[in-house]
């Protein structure tokens, strides 16, 4: 077995919830057992800026420098473009060496557990992201338990820049299995399409759940009863089914009940599992089994023996739920898309050219002056000379200097379909943290409330979309983080 | 250096006015500039010819300018675009007065117009918005609305006021452009009505923000060579200035301020050899009801902060020590962008010409007009006096 280890953790959901109660009262109906509430991501939010809150927290909290990290897997079931690989904007979304090696892991709720696999395979320092926001018809039970959310985990054999603290710590997988059999038409999205959805047949559904897992299950080299788990993480499509897999495979219940996420996230994909794998590594359980399904059917189990693992979990709640319209809103229901008139035309080619500023806030600083000036281009903006900068980023933080909240009839057609799904929204202009206590005024979206002077710090955030491709950037909100 | 006079100036009311083209429009602006001058002018006397307009619709992006100019029959006349987003008309009468400053031309013809209330209101805002800073401005989400509001919640921030000063331009300039019977929002409105307007970008409301418009406005400029033997009405520019700056507001070192409205009102004080005591009545940049309020104190009509403080008094009302907006100003004469700025002198020409009935500013001999491209990336001042034949 690999030496490699799950050294530290970070995950995001969404705070905004939808209450179970909610839509039973608006459609007579809730589909979706063991469910109280899910989480609801804002309309500017995808997989991909999820997996960059997680992936951030993650390499906050982890021992290791970020520079050292040599491979980021990637797991989705709903990446942000049917085709295209989202790795390369992450890997600058996180600031990561653009030397590293990236793959994607998607085609099931699996996706997770099989990129958590690619990276305890290969020795080095790696990366793994899943990041997932199911959807269905929204009468169907996939629209109901659907949730949103993200996770990420630093794995590494080769120990950190704190090696007091690494060495003999971490979470390392002492057993592992993996169980196919065929079981077509439990869950699957047609190409091309945006519901997941099934046939279905209930008894046939809980079958390729339960057998598979729980072969998995079994196949493990562990004696459950002798060795009872401090934690199970376990793929859940709703609230009932990992039980149900557990009792079969003979795993005391109670094991679920302290990291189990899906009652009040809902479903969240690739993530489902190693999401509440996070929660057991934060609540420091010893042993604990996870077991991730894919529908097809595939399934795969492992244990892992815990001494130690920093995490970082951003996956509380705010107090006021949604109401339903305001989900329906979100989702995009309500609304027709961008109207006639599109946005101001930023070539890709001169979008591209801007990505080092819209994720990472680079910046030049000037030679003659050491002024700074942002975008790093033509004259300094302090002493007006032609000059070659050199670049550097800023600080992620900021004070806000000026803003406003556009209303309806205030926002630029490429923004209209953003505000008909979150409502007004705020646009300031930031004086973000320089070098040498210098600020650098740089105008952006809001997240949130916020007045002149809040304290604020970015987030990726998708921006618009143009000619099909999404543009992302920061936007910022009141720090601290939710 | 040869003196520039205005010595014909018309306007076609401003509004939506959907059986007009922009080159209709064009014509029924430059006859009523030459039936202004008394019958004294014809086509045959025009040297050049300089057209202000953004464009909206790209309708006709190229050649924009011979487009209008060859259908009021001044073919073959040299004839120049000039886009400056919203202060495009008042850089045509600058490059107009340049030209006879010059000693290149006797009687130029600086036109300006726009067509905005014939596409959908996503359309139009897409045409307002590339004016501004495209690659970051306006990927926040702003239109011109939210930079303004941005500039209104700096000021309110460091003047400690609240919205009443913006809802008082609008109170003021509804008024005078009640009297105007070539004003889009010709009616006036009470400060319940400006201050409970639906938001459009806080804090700016609905009262708070100029329309859209379509329209034309043409000056005609001549030189002094030109004012002998002609016998029709003139005023004289005394000062011209202008300025640029940078496209977007988070790159300037303040935004409670437009410092290129400053520097222009300075440089043409400087020559007109006037200050700002010395003006009678002005015309300013009113897109949004704040950008009123920096110019009281970019054009140094008062001092930092104290604009409310002059609204609050009436010193800018029509019968105030210093009326602002007598036309109305944009905000209820209309902003159809590329004949602002022209339209601008047009109201200078009626009220130094003693044209401007109800809304006549008495005793007026001095003027200032002053008008904003952006939230502020160029701007231009010019100082006019009464002159011969008035």
């Amino acid at each position: 077995m690999s030496t490699q280890r799950i050294l530290a953790a970070g995950a995001y959901v969404p705070a905004d919830r939808l209450e179970a109660e909610t839509v039973r009262r608006a459609l007579g109906r809730f589909d979706a057992p063991g469910i109280s509430q899910v989480a609801v991501p804002d309309p500017d939010e995808d997989t991909l800026t999820m997996a960059v809150e997680a992936g951030i927290r993650a390499l906050e909290t982890a021992p290791i420098d970020t520079e050292t990290v040599e491979r980021l897997a990637f797991a989705t079931t709903t990446p942000p473009m049917d085709e295209e690989d989202p790795t390369p904007r992450l890997v600058s979304m996180l600031g990561l060496e653009s030397g590293l090696e990236t793959s994607v892991h998607t085609a099931s709720t699996l996706a997770g557990c099989r990129a958590l696999e690619a990276a305890l395979d290969r020795s080095g320092t790696a990366l793994v992201v899943a990041s997932d926001v199911p959807r269905g018809a929204p009468d169907t039970a996939i629209e109901h338990a659907a949730g949103a959310g993200a996770v990420a985990f630093v794995c590494s054999d080769v120990g950190g820049h704190d090696e007091t603290r690494v060495a003999g710590e971490g979470a390392q997988v002492l057993e592992r299995s993996t169980v196919t059999s065929p079981y077509p038409g439990t869950r699957f999205r047609r190409r091309g399409e945006h519901d997941t959805t099934g046939l279905g047949i209930t008894a046939y559904d809980r079958q390729a759940f339960t057998e598979t897992v729980g072969e998995a299950l079994g196949a493990l080299a562990f004696d459950f009863e002798s060795r009872p788990p401090d934690a199970t993480a376990i793929q859940a499509p709703d609230g009932k089914r990992p039980y149900r897999a557990a009792s079969a495979a003979g795993i005391d219940s109670a094991s679920l009940e302290g990291c189990v996420t899906v009652h009040d996230v809902g479903d969240t994909g690739a993530a489902s599992a190693l999401l509440s794998l996070a929660v057991a590594l934060e609540n420091d359980a010893e042993t604990i089994v996870l077991a991730g399904y894919g529908s097809g059917a595939v399934a795969t189990a492992m244990v892992l023996e815990n001494t130690g693992v920093t995490t970082s979990l951003d996956v509380g709640a705010d107090d006021e739920p949604l109401r339903y319209e305001e989900a329906l809103r979100r989702r995009g229901t309500l609304s027709s898309g961008e109207p006639d008139g599109g946005g101001a035309y930023v070539s890709i080619p001169t979008w591209r050219r801007s990505i080092p500023q819209r994720h990472r806030l680079e910046v030049g600083v000037c030679p003659d002056c050491s002024g700074l000036t942002f975008p790093p281009e033509g004259a300094c903006d302090e002493c007006d000379s032609l000059v070659t900068f050199t670049l550097e980023e800023l600080s992620r933080t900021g004070t806000v200097e000026a803003v406003t909240t556009i209303e309806q009839g205030g926002a630029p057609p490429e923004f209209v379909d953003q505000q008909a799904r979150g409502g007004a929204y705020r646009s300031a202009i930031v004086g973000f943290d320089g070098p040498g206590g210098e600020t650098v005024s740089i105008p952006t979206q809001v997240i949130g409330a916020l007045e002149i002077g809040d304290r604020v710090e970015t987030r990726i955030r998708r921006l618009y979309d143009q000619e099909g491709v999404i543009r992302y950037g920061c936007k910022v909100a009141r720090v601290p983080r939710s | 250096m040869t003196s520039a006079y205005v010595v014909g100036a018309g306007q076609t009311p401003f509004g939506a006015f959907p059986d007009a083209s922009y080159r209709s429009l064009f014509r029924d602006a430059y006859e009523a500039a030459l039936e202004s001058a008394d019958g004294d002018l014809s086509s045959s006397d025009v040297d050049e010819a300089v057209i202000g307009t953004l464009g909206v619709g790209g309708r006709q992006l190229g050649l924009s300018g011979p487009a209008v100019t060859e259908h009021v029959g001044l073919s073959g006349v040299p004839c120049s675009r000039i886009e400056n987003a919203c202060a495009a008309g008042g850089f045509a009468v600058r490059q107009a007065v340049q030209a006879v400053q010059s000693g290149m031309a006797d009687l130029v013809v600086a036109g300006g117009f726009e067509v905005m209330t014939d596409m959908s209101g996503d359309l139009t805002k897409y045409w307002l918005g590339v004016s501004g800073e495209t690659e970051w401005e306006r990927l926040t989400g702003t239109t011109f609305a939210g930079v303004y509001a941005q500039m209104a919640s700096a000021y309110m921030n460091r003047y400690d006021v609240d919205t009443e000063p913006f809802s008082r331009v609008a109170v003021k300039n509804h008024d005078n452009g009640a009297a105007n019977p070539d004003a889009h929002l010709g009616f006036p409105c009470s400060l319940e009505d400006a201050e409970g307007g639906p938001a459009v970008a806080d804090p700016l409301t609905l009262y708070h923000c100029c329309p859209t418009s379509d329209g034309a406005a043409v000056v005609l400029v001549a030189s002094e060579a030109f004012l002998e033997g002609y016998d029709g009405p003139a005023v004289r520019v005394r000062g011209v200035g202008a300025a640029s700056d940078t496209v977007g507001l988070a790159d300037r070192d303040t935004y409670t301020g437009i410092p290129a409205s400053e520097r222009a009102a300075n440089t043409a004080y400087e020559m007109a050899d006037m200050t700002p005591d010395d003006v009678d009545f002005g015309e300013v940049h009113d897109c949004f009801a704040i950008a009123e309020l920096l110019a009281y104190e970019d054009l140094g009509f008062c001092g930092r902060g104290e604009a409310p403080r002059l609204l609050e008094a009436g010193e800018t009302d029509l019968d105030g020590s210093l009326p602002v907006n007598p036309s109305g100003g944009l905000k209820s004469k209309g902003h159809p962008i590329g004949a602002t700025g022209t339209g601008q002198v047009v109201e200078v020409f009626k009220q130094l010409t003693g044209r401007a009935g109800e809304r006549q500013v008495s005793n007026a001999a001095t003027a200032l007009t002053h008008n904003v491209g952006g939230s502020g990336g160029a701007a231009v001042v010019h100082l006019f006096e009464r002159g011969a034949g008035v």
